[in-house]
């Protein structure tokens, strides 16, 4: 490995603004708002505009990847005399991975910021809104620019604390806005307080397992900077490695409840009783794939670890196996459900199952550049396209003022951009060949399957992408297809017409499309694409860090073994990638476009499918599983234990020692009763006492 | 380099307040409630003493400590109760620091929570008393000096909560004092014995005198000193004299008692028994820390399930800091330079973080004269300042990135995980029984989370209550004090090293020390 030393100066600037000015900015909106309501909002947007211009200024240095990376610190904690720990740096850290995260983050929450004006209009709230919005952009880029991992915490829970706040931004909780603002239908419905403390506790779960797994390796390397540990994995005393093989599953913990992966997944359907424009951008667009960008981050770590010991690597198949089966499981869920913006949150959490296994195949091959470059890619084009079908969503749900499904229909001659933007970001969803970027980072990660030599995910994954089509096509046909609503009507009789959503709305989402489809037609050039791009620059940048030859883990050349030829397995993508295509469309094409056979009719006829039906619709039933089996349990052993252990038996033990000295004492008392005999046969007792014992005494 | 105290600051610290508690008493009667900013000014006073000394601990890398040492007590004989010592150091300074803020600002508050109550001379002589107490048991050095603060800290408040409590008052306040009592004895024990064993009282002459005496004497004098603190700082299962007192103590009150008062337990383990009895420290048969260790863990965990059971706003304070004292505890107990810091800063944090959400409690008792969270609801936007200090409050308790909390408990279970993984010294092997029970207790930490965001959820989201329908927000006098203490938690949770440099020093000299020198 070359030596790395750090850079200090102007040039890394920016990444240190990208995040400060957001930050900043939060602090502004409640001073802003004392001067003027419209100074609040646009200043908060503006200080996200400031964001996103700082982040663009890093984007030059992905094209010198010789002087990456780059990193500054200063010092922050220095204390004497601890032997791990004592000196944490605050630090950033740019490589290609924090510079296109960082991008990603700052274009889209502007894009979202500018949504916000439209959508968030007359709320009156706004300065909350406002102020966490802009948290949430500085902690999220501070998650991904950080140089040492406790720095990345601070980021990490500053935004689950924003997606706290915001889910639960409509706190009251009112009846009157289940239609709008609830999440879920009976047994299942939660209002938005709910949500937000289920979103937080449940990823509070994985964080502690995180910082379990952290833990343990801060132990054994003494550092948690990812440079540091890059370094240190390296010369560990091979006998206690074993140990950082729960402690690296551990840690994926953190990254499995922040990108709602199985089995902490169901807070994120949930997190829907947000405003639209907070589940475009934290539950869609970003803050969900912090996950997916600390696994990116510890990549190599855990990599170059495996080269050691080779037993790390089933940190990998962990990794790969919970991604796939999330895609799978997700995917179903989001066939069945009835509300728009819960189709889309399901199939995130599909999305990010891709991302999470292609992460996970990479680090089990030689070729781990396919794999890695396919998660990320396929993070960056997932962003943009869910940010886009959430926006339109939002349009949708303000048109109609409901979030079911069933009270939209038939409004795509009122809505004909929101339309257009909806359907071409859902092609890039679905996968649709050539001109879409979910096409190609799509593909790209069931080819690193194959080429990692793992048949059966690959399977799963292909399978999944009909389960997309579906869901997707089911969407929109119910959305904008077929006839109009009895609630669209009774609007409409009421004299509200459905209309397009302001320009301040829709020219987002409109930017939006365009980049999913300028990501698309930029993926064709055979050499020079942009995911072929990608893929050289993470190769550049990573083997820096890994160096092949020395990759000698038995496992993974036995996978590769096992791979197939690269020609073969592009061919096979693609064939049974538009095979899965073309069924999953094809069959939701029938059911809700052409409406051949009614869907509802069809599923009330057959008791299986009728069954098959219920169990997607309750999730499977792991949310219900969760409630039953930890949260109502451990609210009633807590009531109970308060019963019976503290009440009844550790505090009523005090008492009952209280109790039987006062009553001995009274008892005792009664012999005090200042009668003279009494006294004297007391006397004598005493003394025929003490006489005993003096003799007792000096006979022994 | 460690300082002679000429200017008597911390004399002046201990005595200047309970001097004034006659001038409260006299000048109380005509003064009424407005006797608090007297309480405050004096207060203040002792706080910014003591925040020199911590501002030259973190300025200065070489100034260790400042000490005073003052003959008391005539010598009887050969018996000797030693000078009466008072000792500024990086582990006493921000603990007595701490209490002094926490007294100051609390004396604000109280002028306006207790504004409609009797004899108020008396509440704040008592009051001045009570904070002299608690700063001196912090202080001092001498065994047996200690032992007459630690009473000094336990007689005012037992008469601030029979006299200004709720509810049935003086039976609380019977049952604190007979708690602490009966824990004051078994310390009184363990004093006395080591006094006569070790033939000294100063804390920093008793692992001298303890040298050759049996590992089985030693430890059952540290078992009797350690029912007394752990009374006070109610360890499992003997804490159940606090959510009573808690609850009915007068609001200002309950917010020393719990977070200043009962953490000085934790703070005298670390001042006597790690300075005092190296040997039981790393003691390894039995393993006497590992047991200490799995006590905290019950008592985090009890304490966190309790508190998700409370309907009592501030009985449910009270038992979250049962369990923060076991996190205290746990800390302590990982024989670690690590987790002993981050007990330290437990103290800190949970010091603040509590103080703010028993203020915010006694705000919402005053504003709707209730304890039950079921008769609150949907007070967010119309309390928007109390609502934001009662979520960062719960934040700092749960270990939240930019409160101080979160240094705070990243050490604690840090240190446990590197006693657990690399032993201390040649002394302590690594063991796995204390990495499964850190690992429990880092999965257990979930139950604050739990117990905080509902309480937030419960009182601040839905629809406002019968009683909360016109709900306005609260006094300022009475949120100024919640919010320096919120903003105090930030500052030192961006940067902790203000309290964290000097203690880190002191403690890992303390550590090193545990190491006999062959």
């Amino acid at each position: 490995m070359e030596p790395i030393t750090p850079i200090i100066g102007i040039e890394t600037l920016p990444a240190w603004l990208c995040w400060l000015f957001p930050l900043v900015g939060a602090l502004f909106s409640p001073i802003l708002a004392k001067i003027h309501p419209k100074v609040r909002d646009y200043g908060a947007v503006f200080f996200s505009f400031l964001s996103f211009l700082m982040a663009a200024m890093l984007i030059p240095l992905l094209f010198n990847i010789e002087l990456l990376p780059k990193w500054e610190i200063l010092p922050w904690i220095d204390l004497e005399g601890l032997p791990v720990l004592s000196k944490i740096e605050m630090g950033v850290l740019i490589d290609p991975l924090s510079i296109i995260m960082a991008n990603v983050i700052a274009f889209i929450s502007l894009l979202i910021m500018i949504y916000s004006l439209g959508y968030m209009k007359g709320d009156p709230s706004l300065t909350r809104y406002w102020f966490f919005m802009n948290f949430f952009i500085g902690s999220m880029i501070l998650l991904v620019m950080s140089e040492n991992l406790i720095l990345t915490l601070f980021g990490w829970e500053g935004v689950g604390l924003c997606s706290y706040a915001l889910i639960g931004f409509w706190y009251k909780d009112s009846k009157k806005d289940y239609i709008e603002r609830w999440v879920g239908e009976p047994p299942e419905a939660y209002p938005p307080s709910h949500c937000g403390m289920k979103a937080f506790i449940t990823t509070r779960i994985g964080d502690l397992s995180l910082l379990l797994g952290a833990l343990i390796i801060v132990a054994f390397t003494g550092t948690l900077s990812y440079i540091g540990l890059l370094e240190e994995v390296q010369h560990l005393p091979h006998e206690s490695m074993w140990i950082l093989v729960p402690a690296a599953i551990f840690f994926f913990g953190g990254p499995i409840g922040k990108s709602a992966q199985l089995p902490l997944m169901e807070w994120l359907p949930d997190a829907m009783s947000g405003p639209t424009t907070v589940s475009a951008l934290i539950h869609a667009a970003t803050m969900v794939n912090a996950g997916v960008y600390l696994v990116g981050r510890i990549f190599p770590i855990i990599y170059v670890g495996s080269t050691v010991y080779p037993e790390m690597i089933s940190f990998f198949y962990v990794i790969a196996w919970i991604g796939v089966l999330t895609a799978f499981v997700a995917g179903t869920q989001a066939m069945a459900s009835n509300e728009i913006k819960k189709v889309l949150a399901y199939s995130t959490v599909s999305q990010l199952g891709y991302m999470m296994l292609a992460l996970g195949v990479a680090g089990t091959t030689l070729e781990f550049a396919l794999g890695y470059t396919a998660g990320v890619f396929h993070l960056m084009s997932h962003a943009v396209f869910k940010a886009a079908l959430f926006l339109t969503a939002g349009a949708v749900i303000h048109a109609v003022e409901s979030r079911f499904l069933h009270h939209m229909g038939g409004i795509r001659k009122e809505m004909p951009i929101t339309f257009w933007c909806m359907s071409l970001t859902a092609f890039s969803l679905m996968g649709v060949p050539i001109l879409f970027s979910g096409f190609w980072s799509k593909d790209m990660i069931l080819e690193s399957t194959l080429l990692a030599g793992q048949p059966l995910i690959f399977i799963l994954a292909a399978v999944t992408v009909a389960i997309t089509c579906f869901y997707s096509v089911r969407m929109i046909a119910l959305t904008f297809l077929g006839k109009k609503s009895d609630r669209i009507h009774e609007m409409e009789d009421g004299g509200h017409h459905v209309h397009e959503a302001p320009k301040v709305m829709w020219i987002p989402y409109a930017i939006l499309a365009a980049v999913t489809l300028a990501f698309g037609i930029g993926s064709i050039f055979p050499y020079n694409g942009i995911g072929i791009w990608l893929e050289h620059t993470f190769e550049g940048y990573l083997s820096k860090f890994i160096e092949i030859e020395h990759h000698l883990s038995p496992v993974s050349i036995s996978a590769t073994e096992a791979a197939l030829p690269q020609e073969l397995a592009v061919l096979m993508t693609i064939v049974s990638s538009l095979t899965m295509l073309l069924v999953g469309t094809w069959i939701a094409y029938r059911l809700y476009v052409k409406r051949t056979v009614d869907p509802e009719k069809l599923v009330g006829s057959r008791s299986a499918l009728k069954s098959m039906w219920t169990f997607l619709f309750r999730r499977w039933y792991i949310n219900a599983f969760f409630y039953k089996v930890f949260i109502y349990p451990t609210i009633s052993i807590s009531r109970w234990a308060l019963k019976h252990i503290e009440e009844s038996g550790i505090d009523k033990f005090n008492y009952v020692v209280a109790d039987a000295v006062k009553s001995f004492c009274s008892r005792f008392r009664r012999t005090h009763t200042g009668v003279l005999n009494y006294n004297v046969i007391g006397m004598i007792l005493g003394f025929i006492l003490l006489i005993i014992l003096m003799f007792v005494a000096l006979v022994w | 380099m460690i300082l002679e105290d000429n200017s008597f600051i911390l004399l002046q610290t201990i005595l200047i307040p309970a001097a004034f508690s006659v001038v409260a008493l006299v000048a109380g009667k005509r003064l009424k409630e407005k006797t608090g900013w007297v309480s405050f000014i004096v207060l203040l006073y002792s706080s910014i003493l003591l925040g020199y000394v911590q501002l030259k601990l973190f300025l200065e890398p070489s100034f260790e400590a400042l000490e005073a040492s003052y003959t008391w007590l005539p010598d009887i004989g050969a018996f000797s109760l030693g000078n009466f010592t008072l000792r500024a150091d990086g582990l006493s300074t921000p603990v007595a620091l701490i209490i002094t803020i926490l007294c100051t600002v609390i004396s604000i508050y109280s002028i306006k929570y207790m504004e409609h109550e009797h004899s108020l001379e008396r509440y704040f002589a008592l009051y001045l008393i009570y904070a002299a107490g608690m700063i001196g048991t912090v202080l001092v050095t001498n065994l047996a000096a200690f032992f007459v603060f630690f009473e000094l800290m336990l007689i005012p408040s037992w008469a601030l909560i029979g006299v200004w409590g709720t509810g049935l008052k003086e039976r609380v306040a019977f049952k604190y004092f007979m708690f602490t009592e009966a824990g004051a004895l078994s310390l009184l024990a363990g004093i006395v014995a080591t006094g006569f064993i070790a033939n000294t009282f100063n804390i920093f002459e008793i692992s001298q005198g303890m040298e050759g005496i049996a590992l089985g004497t030693q430890l059952a004098i540290v078992v009797a000193i350690l029912l007394g603190l752990f009374v006070k700082m109610a360890i499992f299962p003997l804490h159940t004299w606090l959510p009573d007192a808690h609850a009915e103590a007068p609001t200002p009150i309950s917010a020393l008692l719990s977070p200043a008062m009962i953490g000085i337990g934790g703070y005298a383990l670390i001042r006597i028994v790690y300075t005092g009895f190296p040997a039981v420290i790393t003691a390894q048969t039995p393993q006497f820390m590992l047991i200490l260790s799995f006590l905290a863990l019950i008592t985090m965990v009890y304490g966190g399930y309790m508190a998700l059971a409370q309907d009592d706003i501030k009985r449910l304070l009270a038992y979250s800091s049962i369990s923060q004292m076991g996190y205290m505890l746990f800390g302590i107990a990982s024989v670690s330079t690590i987790g002993v810091l981050g007990a330290v800063l437990l103290y800190v944090s949970h010091g603040l973080a509590k103080a703010v959400l028993f203020m915010v409690s006694g705000v919402l008792i005053h504003e709707f004269k209730t304890r039950s969270i079921k008769e609150l609801g949907g007070l967010g936007p119309k309390m928007p300042y109390t609502a934001v200090a009662t979520l960062m409050g719960f934040l700092g308790l749960m270990g939240f990135p930019f409160i101080i909390g979160f240094w705070a408990e990243l050490y604690i279970f840090t240190g446990s995980m590197y006693t657990a993984l690399q032993g201390f010294s040649y002394l302590i092997e690594p063991n796995t029984i204390r990495i499964l029970i850190t690992s429990l207790a880092i999965i257990g930490s979930i139950l604050t989370a739990g117990y905080g965001l509902w309480t937030v959820r419960r009182v601040f989201y839905g629809q406002p209550t019968e009683k909360t329908m016109y709900a306005k927000e609260g006094s300022a006098i009475m949120l100024a004090p919640i919010i320096v203490l919120a903003a105090l938690a930030l500052i030192l949770g961006i940067y902790p090293g203000l309290v964290a440099t000097g203690a880190s020093k002191y403690i890992s000299e303390l550590l090193s020390s545990l190491i006999p020198i062959l």
